[in-house]
């Protein structure tokens, strides 16, 4: 007889763990599924480690924080950050509900610090806890709480029957062996969706398969093309591609380094002429993709990042002062003097805004439900938390509250909603599905198309869009479609840790996250936050409303929802 | 750009040496190989020489260990450690090899029969 957990969590990061954990707390089976290894995958680990807590959250659970900072603030803060596109019942929830949290986490153990300032928000709000020490946290508790784990396990589809979600179809990395896993309720924390920019932040793995398992189930993709893009990202050499230390030393830190096109004009000024590089990281990462898109960018594809203007000394005694950079100019892996001596000698920095935070996402309540029977969503797999822009520290509040939410929904909902039988009505189809790349003797391999979906998604989908670049973006993805996606063929017979197997299966996935992205932003014909039109560069003052991108038939099509405001009013 | 691999393959140490042609022109942004990470040479050697080369790749930055590698004879992780000619890639630790360069690295994995040993086992040094 096949084993059939309780509760099958998909995706070991913050969002997952504390799902599995609040579903094994409340007396669930709970199954851990992760693509690669578990504290070893996923973005959290990435994370610069704010958690985002109001003033008088902070101070309820005894620590020492500016009590006048009220949720209500956290909220408002939030939504006005996200150009009021947020569904403020999920803002509500995450505001209200992360002081809990935060005393959960200190009854573990956690090593945090009390913020003094946060980038965005109205006051300090809120702690740090490294994305490293978070992750190894939350491993720990999960293994404790009895939860078990099945890794190397690329989740594909979603197993269904009558509607419902029975369990999920993947490919076990390890052995090749294509396995189906059976569960009562099932909850999406895969993660977001960048790996299918080509300059990016985040890790290889996060390419989409949750929200792509998730619209073919029949729940509604949300905002997909809300991307946001993290400024003054490093575009060369290779092996720093993407790093994010340009920015910390720089704006983000409140360093100000100045920014410039290639004639040296300190473009900001066009944007913000009060704030220039210390604007928000929307209006930083649009104004250098605009530089860039207008002919006025750096040979890499970037803009400069200056430091000249300013004393060697305020570089020397940054690391003073710095969580991340030690006294020698050690960042994350990487000894960053070398880049440091040149920014002494005067040299400018080519910079790049790069894929950062799925801000679309899944479309879910305040309770996690994703509105398919048996399927609960959190994290950054998830939609329309952040609206068109999101600050600073409110992925690490967004994990922990919605974790718990979701796990604690789906351990209600296995019990409540046991069938029986769990064989599943499209069983065969996904299983077909999965393996078709592998039984294709001969045709494209996986990568090169992976590498012309990310070039895609860079064109049409970076900060800045046009009608007519969504235009030929969608046409070549029809292309890709209809001639290449079917041709998708492994060159090697080996079973364990096919690479060319896996990449087959993370171009399934991000046709439907590029699709829906370009759905969305076409039929966004307005300036919001993380999506800048340059065809139309002014905020619409009409109803602001969702895209929503859902299965009809065969086909992806988007609607639209008025957004609500029941919180802060729109001003 | 020559780069010595050793790979468990069915069981067994293998060597396998790939030269890499000049990075220019190949997409890569690069123009010398001297820029870029043991894991973009790994990436690149799975799409072009080798289809079966396993390797682990996460986060790019050395954060997650997931790419750690014995590079020139001590445990780094891959995607922090530029190329030069000449460099020997071996699995981390040999009695810990699953497939070419990747080992188990587990920090969940249930082994009844190995017990308590497993967790210090799995806890591979690294330079950085």
């Amino acid at each position: 007889m096949t084993e059939v957990w309780d509760v099958i969590v998909l995706g070991g990061g913050a969002a997952g763990l504390v799902a599995a954990f609040h579903a094994r707390q409340a007396g669930a089976s709970v199954l851990v599924v992760n693509k690669g290894l578990v504290g070893r995958s996923g973005a959290t680990i990435t994370s610069g480690g704010g958690v985002s807590i109001a003033g008088e959250s902070l101070v309820a659970i005894g620590l020492q924080a500016d009590a006048s900072d009220t949720e209500e603030r956290f909220l408002q803060d939030t939504v006005i950050a996200g150009s009021f596109l947020n569904d403020q019942q999920l803002v509500e929830s995450m505001v209200t509900g992360i002081g809990a949290e935060m005393q959960r986490l200190i009854d573990w153990g956690i090593k945090f610090s009390v913020n003094r300032r946060a980038p965005g928000h109205s006051s300090g709000r809120g702690v740090h806890i490294s994305g490293i020490d978070m992750q190894r946290a939350l491993t720990r508790i999960a293994q404790q709480a009895g939860v078990s784990f099945r890794e190397d396990f690329q989740s594909t589809q979603l197993l269904r029957r009558e509607g419902a979600v029975v369990g999920v179809l993947g490919l076990d990395r390890r052995t090749g062996s294509v396995d189906s896993i059976h569960g009562h309720s099932t909850v999406l924390a895969t993660g977001g969706a960048t790996s299918n920019w080509s300059l990016r932040t985040a890790p290889e793995e996060l390419s989409g398969e949750g929200q792509r398992m998730a619209v073919e189930a029949g729940a509604t993709l949300i905002d997909m093309e809300m991307m946001q893009f993290l400024p003054c990202c490093l575009t060369a050499p290779a092996i720093w591609r993407g790093l994010q230390f340009p920015w910390i030393l720089g704006p983000q830190s409140g360093v100000h380094a100045w920014l410039m096109n290639r004639f040296g004009e300190r473009f900001m000024a066009r944007w913000d002429p009060v704030r220039m590089e210390l604007a928000t990281r929307d209006m930083v990462s649009a104004a250098s993709a605009t530089e860039v898109h207008e002919g006025r960018g750096s040979p890499n594809g970037g803009v400069y990042l200056s430091w000249k203007h300013l004393p060697n000394d305020i570089i020397d005694n940054f690391p003073a002062t710095s969580r991340s950079i030690s006294a020698d100019w050690q960042w994350e892996g990487f000894d960053m003097t070398p880049l440091v001596e040149r920014i002494k000698q005067g040299y400018a920095i080519e910079v790049a805004p790069a894929a950062h935070f799925s801000l679309g996402g899944v479309r879910v309540d305040a309770g996690a439900a994703t509105g398919v029977p048996g399927l609960f969503a959190c994290g950054e797999v998830t939609g329309a938390m952040h609206g068109a822009n999101r600050l600073s520290g409110n992925a690490g509040a967004q994990v922990l509250v919605q974790g718990r939410i979701a796990g604690q929904a789906a351990a209600v909902d296995a019990q409540q909603r046991r069938a029986a039988d769990r064989w599943a009505d499209n069983q065969d189809e996904a299983a077909a599905v999965t393996l078709a790349p592998f039984e294709r003797q001969a045709g494209v391999a996986p990568f090169e198309l992976k590498e012309r979906l990310s070039q895609l998604a860079e064109r049409a989908l970076g900060p800045v869009r046009t009608a007519t670049a969504l235009e030929e973006g969608r046409i070549v993805l029809a292309d890709l479609k209809n001639n290449v996606l079917p041709q998708l063929a492994c060159r090697t017979r080996d079973l364990m840790w096919n690479r060319d197997w896996s990449d087959a299966l993370e171009c399934q996935a991000a046709f439907s996250v590029i699709e829906s992205a370009l759905l969305g932003a076409a039929g966004r014909e307005h300036s919001i936050g993380a999506h800048q039109r340059h065809d139309n560069k002014h905020a619409d003052s009409g109803v602001l409303s969702h895209s929503l991108v859902s299965f009809d038939g065969n086909a992806l099509r988007r609607h639209t929802t008025p957004v609500t405001f029941p919180f802060v009013a729109r001003p | 750009m020559l780069m010595h691999l050793t790979l468990f393959r069915d069981g067994e140490l293998r060597q396998l040496d790939i030269q890499l042609p000049p990075p220019a022109g190949l997409g890569l942004g690069i123009d010398r190989w001297e820029g870029a990470s043991v894991s973009t040479a790994l990436q690149y050697a799975q799409r072009v020489f080798e289809p079966n080369l396993g390797y682990s790749l996460s986060c790019r930055r050395g954060l997650c260990r997931l790419c750690a590698m014995r590079i020139d004879g001590e445990v780094k992780l891959a995607c922090t450690v530029a190329l030069h000619d000449g460099i020997r890639i071996e699995p981390a630790k040999p009695k810990l090899a699953l497939h070419d360069t990747v080992v188990e690295l587990s920090l969940v994995r249930v082994k009844p029969e190995r017990g308590a040993k497993v967790a210090t086992e799995n806890r591979i040094p690294t330079t950085t």
